[in-house]
Formats: structure tokens, C-alpha cells, sequence
């Protein structure tokens, strides 16, 4: 039974959480709002909110002045490569562990997930030489390796939490039914793990796109991802906050909108299974 | 009643995660601990010859040593404090009873993905710059001193920053725990008289207790690692006034070219992060049993 709640109080707190809502997402809205002004405006005092002559020349200037596409290819190759590589990887892995679980099951899940907790800083050195010794410095290939193998323990741990809620007994019905190997794996299985599959590279996307150590360290001009490049921003020249905000506002868009389509996966991923 | 064929095939299944996830922790942290007792700099070129404790003897007695670990303390503990605290408000106030409240919980989610490097600049210069940020702004409109953030109060100045970006963690986080919370249970005990500050301290604050410890000891793992904020803000400085262990240890390798320097300072903070990454490790393994 549901208390009751009066109008009222219902506008109330809707009021409440409209302000506060806005307050925090407020840098964000006035990033994106800056990157439609001009370079004056953008510092102008007063601040200027919607008056101004909105443009597109800062998306434009970003464009052309710095390879900006080749960063955000950079991005998409680096976050979109190393995820699907660690679910290659990572499939069978979980798929053993949740239907045919050992006594060592456990063991190696939690080990697994302790070598996440290995600060990236601690192995900077070995890994920067490793990298200028193998030529992968600066290389899409040594970022899509290194985010795989860092990210795999995230990627085993989701599907395994998934994996693990597929009811065995589906499998033995359908065997019983006379299916085969192949149907029992195209028509039962696959249909029940696609979703959790999903919101697995989903949030592996998002987290390897923001990943801001290893992009920062192992690349320089030719490999940097928007992490990278949006660093460079930090020795700026002349005027330029509307072009840093028009910078920014491509960089987080499609991440803003993938991560809103996967809040509650997010929770589930981010915390190992341990909330719900 | 897997058969030992099946277990075979698991075992296959596993073996190439398990490789590689050993071989990415065994091999880089056997070269970070030979470097850690080899005198080793880029900019020398020559012998490494083996220098023993040396290196944890220099990065150990080093004063930007002591500081950074003050800094890294004070970095964490200070974000938690302002996460946990307001997130848990903010998850209790998106959990009443509201209209559009997808809308709302969307705007606090949104600074999650935001990208480190953007959102410190962001901070850096279209809000905390004293000439020509809306903070300065605002004080000039209501007849302040411009102030200086990152000049004047650095690491109070990231904590904010990075604040901004895990509040939405441990709220969503926090919200989840709050809404799997028995109603039922909340009624009883307002039919017996249980005020709201009672309920909330005895039935809520417990039942939230596991996933305030799981944020805690998330958060505490990525916290102690925070470096593209400093990168892009204040370099670490004015002189070591917002560096942490990280940023220390990226600076002796990478910038002034002290492997065994660097590697020594690495060695440390696996040590350190371990020791939280024990907690951790029950938290979540008690779980796996349920």
C-alpha cells in the first residue's frame, strides 16, 4: 500500500530536485551553452545567457585547426576496439564460471578482481618502457591493449553476474526437446544473454572512453584519444573558451547519451554485482 | 553433475583470461620491483648498477613525499566525506515521491561521464579562472576579491572538482540500495510511533551500510589513483601544494626520468592501494556467497 502523498508535497519536492538537478548539471549546460558564442561573449561580465548570436564557428574552428576528428576516430577505435576484444575474451571465460562452476570458481573471480585494484601508477614505468621498446608508444594498438586488459575483469565479472541468472534448467528443457548443440546455444541461450551482453560493452565503452592515465601517458600527437587532446587545452592561447567548450561539448556528447541508457547497469557493473 | 569433459572445456574456456590477467600483473610488477633497486635514469645513459634501498631510502626521506601523502589523504577522505554525505541526500530526496523524477536524477547522474580532462578544464577556467570565470564574476557582483582557487586553495579546489564528478556514483549507488528497502517495513514502523529521524536512523542508515561501504571502498581505489585533474589544473603545484602519490610518481618517472626512482615510489602505492584493496575484497567476496 502506497502512503499518501499530497499534491503539495509531491510539487515540493519536485521543486527541490528541480534545483538541484539543475545546480549540478549546470557546468555541463553552460558548456555546451558557451560553445554556440562567440569567443567575447564567452568571457563577457555580465555573462550573457541566451541573448547572444548563436554560431557554429567554434565547432568549425575545432574542425579545422587540430585533426579534431582524428582524435574522436582515435576515441572511438581505442573504446569500441578494447571492448569488443575483452568480450571475446571474456565470453567463454564467464560462460564456464557461471555453467560449469568448480570448486576454484570464487577463487579465481575474486583474484581476477584483484588485480583491478593494482594502482595503474605502480606498473607506469615497466609498461612505458615496455611500450617504447615494442614500438606501441603513441599507437592505437598499445592503448586498445592495455584498456582491454584492464577492463577485462569488469567485462567477466558483468557477464558472469548475468550469466549466472540464465536458469540452467532452460538448457536441459530444450535438450530434452530434442534440440541440438547449435539450436540450444542460437535459440535459447543467446536470446537471454544478448541483453546483458549489451549493457556490458555499453558501460565498458563509457569507462574506457573516459579513461584518462594510460591515454594521458603512453600516447603524444598521433594516437591521442579526445582524453589527450582535450588536455592540450590546459596551455591555452589567446581567447579560446568557446572553442574549449565546443571541444568538450563533442567529447562528452555521445558518452552523455549512452551513460543515460545505462544507469542501472552501471550500478550493477561498477559494483562488482554487490549492489543491485 | 558437469563431467570431467565439461570441466576440461571450462578449463580451456577460463585459461585465456586468466593468462593474460597474470601475465599483464606479474610481468610489469616484477620490472617495477628489479628496477626499484637498480640506479636507473633515462637521461644517464650507461650501467644501471644495483643501488640496493637507495631508491626507497630517496623516496621515502624526500619532504614531496610526506606531502603528497598528506595531499593523497586529504584528497580522498575529503571527496568521500562530500560524496557519501551528499550523496545519501540526495539519493533520499530523489527517492520521495515527485513528478518527472527520471528527469532530475538524469541532471545529478550526468557529471559521471564526463571525462576527467574536460571537466577539470571546464572548472579550471570557465568557473575557477579569477579573472574571467563565473566565479569571478559573481564576486565582482556582489563587491568581493576576485579569488584565486587553484592558486590559493589547490587541493581544496580538485576535491571540489573531483567531487562534482563521483557525487553521481555514490548517489546512484546509494538511491539503488535506498529503493530495494522494504516499505513494508518503514510503515510498521511508523505505526509504532517511529518518527522520521528514528526511521531514517535505525532502518535506512542500516540498510544502507553495505553499499555506503561498497562506494567507500570504490571510490577509495579510484581516489587514490586521481592524476588527469592535477595534470591539467595545477601541475601539482604551487610546489607540491596538490600533488598526491600519483602525481609524485608520473613526475620522478616520466618527467625528471628516475626509473628506479619512480619505480620505488610505485612500489609504495601497490603497497598502499592493497591495503584497502583487502577490505574491498571481503566486502564484495561476502556477497558472492549470498
Amino acid at each position: 500500500m502506497a502512503r499518501a502523498v499530497t499534491p503539495q508535497r509531491k510539487a515540493l519536492n519536485t521543486a527541490i530536485a528541480a534545483i538541484v538537478g539543475a545546480l549540478i548539471f549546470f557546468p555541463i549546460f553552460w558548456t555546451v551553452l558557451t560553445s554556440f558564442k562567440t569567443e567575447a561573449q564567452a568571457i563577457a561580465d555580465p555573462p550573457v545567457w541566451f541573448a547572444f548570436d548563436w554560431t557554429l564557428e567554434n565547432y568549425t574552428a575545432v574542425n579545422q585547426r587540430s585533426d579534431y576528428l582524428l582524435h574522436f576516430w582515435n576515441s572511438v577505435v581505442i573504446s569500441v576496439g578494447s571492448t569488443l576484444l575483452g568480450l571475446v575474451i571474456a565470453v567463454p571465460a564467464a560462460w564456464a564460471m557461471a555453467f560449469v562452476p568448480g570448486r576454484r570458481t570464487k577463487d579465481i573471480l575474486m583474484w581476477m578482481l584483484s588485480t583491478k585494484m593494482l594502482p595503474s601508477v605502480g606498473v607506469l614505468v615497466p609498461i612505458y618502457l615496455l611500450f617504447r621498446q615494442l614500438g606501441l608508444l603513441d599507437t592505437r594498438t598499445g592503448l586498445v591493449i592495455v584498456l582491454t586488459l584492464i577492463n577485462l575483469p569488469i567485462i567477466i565479472w558483468m557477464l558472469y553476474t548475468y550469466f549466472r541468472e540464465i536458469p540452467g534448467e532452460i538448457l536441459e528443457a530444450a535438450r530434452m526437446d530434442g534440440a541440438n548443440l547449435r539450436e540450444e546455444v542460437v535459440h535459447v541461450l543467446l536470446p537471454m544473454a544478448v541483453p546483458g551482453m549489451a549493457s556490458t560493452v555499453l558501460l565498458n565503452i563509457i569507462l574506457a572512453w573516459n579513461e584518462a592515465f594510460w591515454t594521458l601517458n603512453l600516447t603524444a600527437a598521433k594516437a591521442a584519444p579526445l582524453t589527450a587532446f582535450i588536455a592540450s587545452y590546459s596551455s591555452p592561447e589567446g581567447l579560446f573558451y568557446a572553442k574549449l567548450s565546443a571541444a568538450s561539448t563533442m567529447a562528452i556528447a555521445p558518452i552523455l547519451i549512452m551513460g543515460w541508457f545505462s544507469q542501472k547497469q552501471l550500478v550493477r557493473g561498477l559494483t562488482f554485482g554487490a549492489v543491485k | 553433475m558437469a563431467t570431467t569433459h565439461a570441466r576440461a572445456a571450462a578449463r580451456l574456456m577460463i585459461s585465456p583470461s586468466v593468462i593474460l590477467l597474470l601475465g599483464w600483473m606479474l610481468i610489469p610488477l616484477c620490472m617495477t620491483l628489479y628496477f626499484s633497486v637498480l640506479r636507473y635514469n633515462l637521461l644517464m645513459p650507461g650501467d644501471t648498477p644495483f643501488a640496493g634501498i637507495e631508491n626507497y631510502q630517496y623516496f621515502l626521506t624526500d619532504p614531496a613525499f610526506t606531502t603528497a601523502l598528506i595531499n593523497t589523504l586529504v584528497l580522498v577522505v575529503g571527496v568521500l566525506v562530500v560524496t557519501i554525505v551528499g550523496g545519501t541526500l540526495l539519493a533520499l530526496l530523489l527517492d520521495q515521491p515527485m513528478w518527472a523524477s527520471g528527469i532530475w536524477r538524469i541532471l545529478v547522474i550526468a557529471p559521471f561521464f564526463v571525462m576527467p580532462t574536460v571537466s577539470a578544464l571546464v572548472w579550471k577556467n570557465m568557473f575557477m579562472n579569477p579573472v574571467n570565470g563565473l566565479f569571478a564574476h559573481l564576486f565582482k557582483a556582489l563587491g568581493l576579491a576576485p579569488f584565486d582557487f587553484l592558486a590559493q586553495a589547490p587541493l581544496l579546489s580538485i576535491i571540489g572538482i573531483v567531487s562534482w564528478q563521483w557525487l553521481p556514483f555514490a548517489t546512484l549507488i546509494l538511491l539503488t540500495a535506498m529503493q530495494s528497502l522494504d516499505s513494508e517495513q518503514i510503515e510498521a514502523a511508523e505505526m509504532d510511533g517511529a518518527g522520521a529521524l528514528s526511521r531514517f536512523r535505525y532502518i535506512t542508515i542500516p540498510h544502507l551500510g553495505r553499499a555506503a561501504t561498497v562506494v567507500i571502498l570504490i571510490e577509495t581505489i579510484f581516489l587514490l589513483s586521481v592524476f588527469a585533474e592535477i595534470l591539467v589544473t595545477t601541475n601539482g603545484g604551487p610546489g607540491n601544494a596538490s600533488t598526491n602519490l600519483t602525481y609524485l610518481i608520473y613526475a620522478e618517472s616520466l618527467l625528471r626520468f628516475d626509473v628506479g626512482v619512480g619505480s620505488a615510489g610505485g612500489v609504495v602505492a601497490i603497497i598502499l592501494a592493497n591495503i584497502v584493496a583487502i577490505f574491498l575484497m571481503r566486502a564484495i567476496g561476502k556477497n558472492l556467497d549470498a
